[in-house]
Order: structure tokens, then sequence, then C-alpha cells
């Protein structure tokens, strides 16, 4: 997959009466490669592009500059064979046919996708023991789960062995059991050749399973590379967390002030708040944030290794 | 069977079961058993009362008329049905020829459309004690077939139109009130002002009802003929608008982002 500056411009409308018209940038001219059998990782806050460049890669919307080739073909002139080698796979539980069964769903999938009729049965009885679907697949498909609807996702999205996968947010709203078996999923097609590109809000599972990654912020990539890399590039120190009970947004610019600081966020939980700081290399900002945290009921405090977690948040805060 | 053959049939059929919601029977029965029959007989008594028309010409031209219903709504319901549950995205992304994707759609649209035109027909007929010829009824029940085409023709452009707006049923409810003036079906072309007219001629149903008419009056196939004819060809116009209409806006949705996918 080959994704040269593309971007993607739309109108958006407000007003009834005086309708007025403004210009969004969803995606700013984005470039990265995907090789054969990797799995790509495209990671950015809600809004920051992914959907949208994903929709251009599976020919569902026009780039409105830039070029994109998938397998060799232009996903602007060669649409078609674009659309034969790619699958694609949405989190959430719209996007099928409710009223019918499981089975009439990958049945008419697979009438789509050209799936030979003599292969069919088999395919899809392989795809429903895949996703663990078995003597559910006759029921229809309004009385499923949301994870049953996203097993069903995933099997639409493999009839017809595409070489590349689209998932798209593809863990949300599944159950750990079933994230998990997700993973293992996804990590077995790339071990049988298959070319995935994911987005996720799932650190852990972006870290897991991804051969590089490319971190969206406002429609352009601001870090590229391996899980490791982005870890080792962005947070080179320490992290340290320290459970803060009170209000921490009053004290949070005194925290960013100290020397060796790179970043700080606050995570709610429960009743505590988690201020987690970031600190360059061979810095050592326990002791200074203890005390301009002073005042404040502490609970918890520990130091750990960065995560690509930390750099996630680091990127996409950037100025 | 190739794969645009499936999709034609298998696909068609499958699509008509997946998105058209009035397939259940509390809302099937009231619709297509009920409605044609009170129609009928609401213009029918409306004629009797004014002294205008007759029994027949009330029963056939409404008969005729009620395939229209799903015809427009059915066939409206194979694009904004898809909208409705997200699943028009996927459809687009698919590699599936669009011709027969499409058309097949319109198959089991043109059976619905004729089957409860001829039960309209038939029922109508015993309830007002209009005795059709029976030599005439195979003849009537092709005039209603090519009737239901033409009908679902127009019901392909108003669905090629939900690749840009919501809610064609809107839309599809205004056809068909059209549909019920000009046609001819409760007030005779030659009474319509020559403008109306002058749409009907290149509206579906019109020729339609106007051969079953005759036709039910006892004149012989070759003498409706040519109006059968133009029945027909007024309903592959029309299907050849709504497939260039579904590539232009197929085309358009990619370029002005105006489909939901998720």
């Amino acid at each position: 997959m080959e994704v040269e500056n593309i971007q993607r411009r739309y109108r958006a409308r407000t007003g009834i009466r005086r309708r007025a018209a403004r210009e969004v940038e969803a995606v700013r001219g984005l470039s990265f490669e995907v090789e054969r059998g990797e799995l790509f990782g495209l990671l950015g806050p809600n809004g920051a592009g992914k959907t949208t460049t994903i929709k251009m890669l599976i020919t569902l919307l026009l780039p409105s500059g830039g070029s994109a080739r998938v397998l060799g073909h232009d996903v602007v002139r060669e649409a078609r064979e674009v659309r034969r080698h790619v699958g694609y796979v949405f989190g959430g539980d719209r996007g099928l046919y409710e009223r019918l069964s499981g089975l009439d769903n990958l049945r008419y999938f697979a009438e789509l996708y050209a799936v030979p009729a003599r292969e069919q049965r088999q395919r899809i009885g392989e795809l429903v023991e895949l996703v663990g679907l078995q003597g559910r697949e006759r029921e229809r498909v309004e009385g499923y789960s949301r994870g049953m609807r996203q097993r069903l996702h995933i099997a639409r999205g493999l009839l017809h062995r595409p070489e590349v996968l689209f998932l798209d947010e593809p863990s949300i709203g599944i159950d750990p059991v079933g994230a998990r078996e997700l993973r293992t999923t996804v990590a077995r097609l790339v071990e049988l050749g298959t070319t995935v590109l994911l987005t996720t809000h799932y650190m852990f599972e972006a870290d897991e399973l991804c051969d590089r990654i490319a971190v969206i912020a406002a429609g352009e990539i601001v870090a590229q590379g391996t899980p490791q890399e982005l870890k080792r590039g962005v947070v080179e120190g320490r992290v340290v967390e320290v459970e803060v009970f009170g209000d921490a947004q009053s004290v949070l610019d005194d925290v960013r002030a100290l020397a060796g600081v790179t970043s700080v966020s606050v995570e709610e939980r429960g009743q505590a708040q988690l201020v987690v700081v970031r600190s360059d290399a061979g810095a050592e900002v326990t002791s200074s944030v203890l005390a301009a945290l002073a005042g404040q009921r502490l609970g918890r405090v520990a130091t750990r290794e960065p995560t690509l977690e930390d750099a996630y948040v680091e990127l996409v805060n950037r100025p | 069977m190739t794969s645009s053959v499936r999709i034609f049939f298998l696909g068609g059929l499958t699509s008509y079961r997946a998105l058209f919601s009035w397939l259940s029977p509390w809302v099937l029965v009231p619709t297509f058993v009920l409605g044609p029959i009170f129609q009928i007989l609401f213009f029918a008594y409306v004629g009797r009362s004014a002294g205008v028309g007759s029994d027949s010409f009330f029963l056939i031209g409404n008969a005729v008329q009620y395939a229209s219903i799903p015809c427009l709504f059915a066939m409206g319901n194979t694009i904004d049905g898809e909208r409705y549950s997200h699943t028009l995205g996927l459809l687009l992304v698919s590699p599936a020829r669009r011709t027969p994707l499409f058309l097949g759609r319109a198959l089991p649209v043109i059976v619905n459309g004729f089957v409860v035109s001829l039960f309209a027909l038939v029922v109508g007929a015993v309830v007002l004690g209009v005795k059709l010829p029976l030599a005439s009824l195979p003849l009537l029940a092709f005039v209603v077939a090519v009737s239901a085409f033409a009908c679902t023709g127009l019901g392909l452009v108003t669905a090629a139109l939900a690749l840009r707006v919501r809610e064609t049923a809107t839309l599809s409810n205004l056809v068909f009130g059209m549909l019920l003036i000009f046609c001819g079906v409760n007030v005779p072309l030659s009474a319509l002002p020559g403008w109306m007219a002058a749409v009907a001629g290149w509206l579906p149903l019109t020729h339609g009802i106007a051969a079953a008419r005759e036709l039910a009056a006892g004149a012989p196939f070759s003498a409706v003929a040519r109006t059968v004819g133009a029945e027909a060809g007024v309903g592959a116009i029309y299907l050849v608008i709504g497939l260039v209409l579904l590539r232009f806006l197929e085309i358009e949705s990619r370029r002005r982002a105006t489909l939901e996918l998720a």
C-alpha cells in the first residue's frame, strides 16, 4: 500500500435560513507505505482523520488530492480492482441486515464478493467457526449481542479472503475475552500473509499487534515507526504517576513548569485523579513533583517505564 | 450461474427480505390486502353517488394504480433501507456490478406490485359485482405485470435519489398522489387539463390502465398491443434513467462525502 500526500476536504454546512458552508480539511497530506504481510496501525484521537483515510483507501471516498495505490491499483482509477482484494470491518453494532440471520448476511456478502457458489458453504462454515458463532448463525441478527455482531462483521470482512484487511476500531464494544480472541485472529491472519491496516484507541492492542504505527493528529502524521521506536523517540525518560484526592487541576501548571518535565496529563480514577508526569531522560523529577503537589492529599506514587500510551498522549498533545 | 446472474436473482431476493420492513404481517395485510380494497371501494362509491363512471372504470384504475405502493416504496427502500441499516457503504465498496445488483432488487418488487394489483382486481371485482370476461383475465394479468414493471422503473429513480437525500418515503408519497391524479385512475384523461394529459403520457400506469380497461371491455389484445408497448417503453426509460442516476450519484457521493458508513 502506497499513500502519497493524500488529502480530503469536505464542505460542512451550518444554519437553516442563512446557510453557510465552510471547508474542513479532514486529512492534510498523509504519506505512508505498508508492506505486504505487515500489520500497520493508525492511531489518533477522534476526528484525527483515521476513518476518512480508510474510506479513501477502500474507495468509498475520492481523495481531494494526492494518490494511493493498494496492491498496485490506484484507488481512484482502478476502484473495482481494489474492491476485489480488500476487506473492511468497522466497529460498532450497525452495518448488518437485522432481519436476516447471520448466515444469510454472510451468504449475501459472499454473493456481492463473487465467492464461487461451490465454495460458499465451506467458507462460511469456516468463518462461523472462526468467530465462534456456530449454533447461533441461523438466528436473526436483531437478537445478537454487540459482541456477536462484531464477530459477524469480522466474518463478513474475511469472506473473499482479502489480501488487505482494513480494521477500523474493530474491538470497540467487545468484552475483554472477545477482544483477546480478536487479537489472536488478527495475528493469525497476518501470519497467513494478510496485510492489515488497523485503527484503534486501545494502545495495548496496537502495541501487541502492530509492526509499525503512524500517529495522526488533526489530519497529519505526527510520528511513524515501530511501537518501540515511538516509545523511545518520544518518551526517553521516566513516568511518574501520583494519585491525588482533591483538585489536581489547580496545581498542574506548577508541575508542568518543573525542570525536566515534558508533559503532564490527568486521568479520572474514581474519587482520585491520577497525575501522569513524563520527564526527560536522566531527569529525576519525583521529589520536585511531590513538592509541587504539597497541600494535596496524595495516594499511591509510582514510577514506571514509558508505554505506547505515554508516547501517544505526548504526540497528539504537542502544539 | 455467473456471479452477475446470482447477484440478480439471489441477491435481489435477499435484499428484498432484508430491507422491506413491510414484510411483517402487521404491516403487510393492512397495506397490501385491505388498502387497495378500501381505495377501490371509496372511489367506486363516490362514482356511484355522483352518477359518473362505472364500477369497472374505478376498479381497474385503482387496482392497477395500487401497484405503485410496493413499486415505489419497496424500490425506494432498496437504497434508503441500506442507508438506515448503515450497510450502504459496505454495498458500494463491494466489487459487485451495479446493473445486475440494482435490477435484481427490482425483480421481487415487480412481482410484489403485480400480486397486489391482481389481488385487488379480483377481490374488488367480487365485492363490487363487476364481471370481467374470463377470456381476458390472462391478458389483464399480463398488462398488470407490465404496469408493475413500468412503475418499478420510476421507483428505481426515487431509489437512486436516496444516494443524495434521506427519507425517500416522502417523495414516494408525493409520486403516489401524482400518479393517482395524472394517470386517468379516477378521472378520464380527456377530462383533465391538456398539460396534465400530456404529462400523463410519460408516466407509468397511464397506458397500462387504459389497456386494461379496453381488455375488460372485451377488446382483443391486438387492439391494445401498442398501448401496452407504450407502457413497457415508459418503464424501460425510467429504468435506464434510474440506473444512470445511480451511477452518477454513486460517483458524486464519493466526491462529496454524502454517505454515512458507520
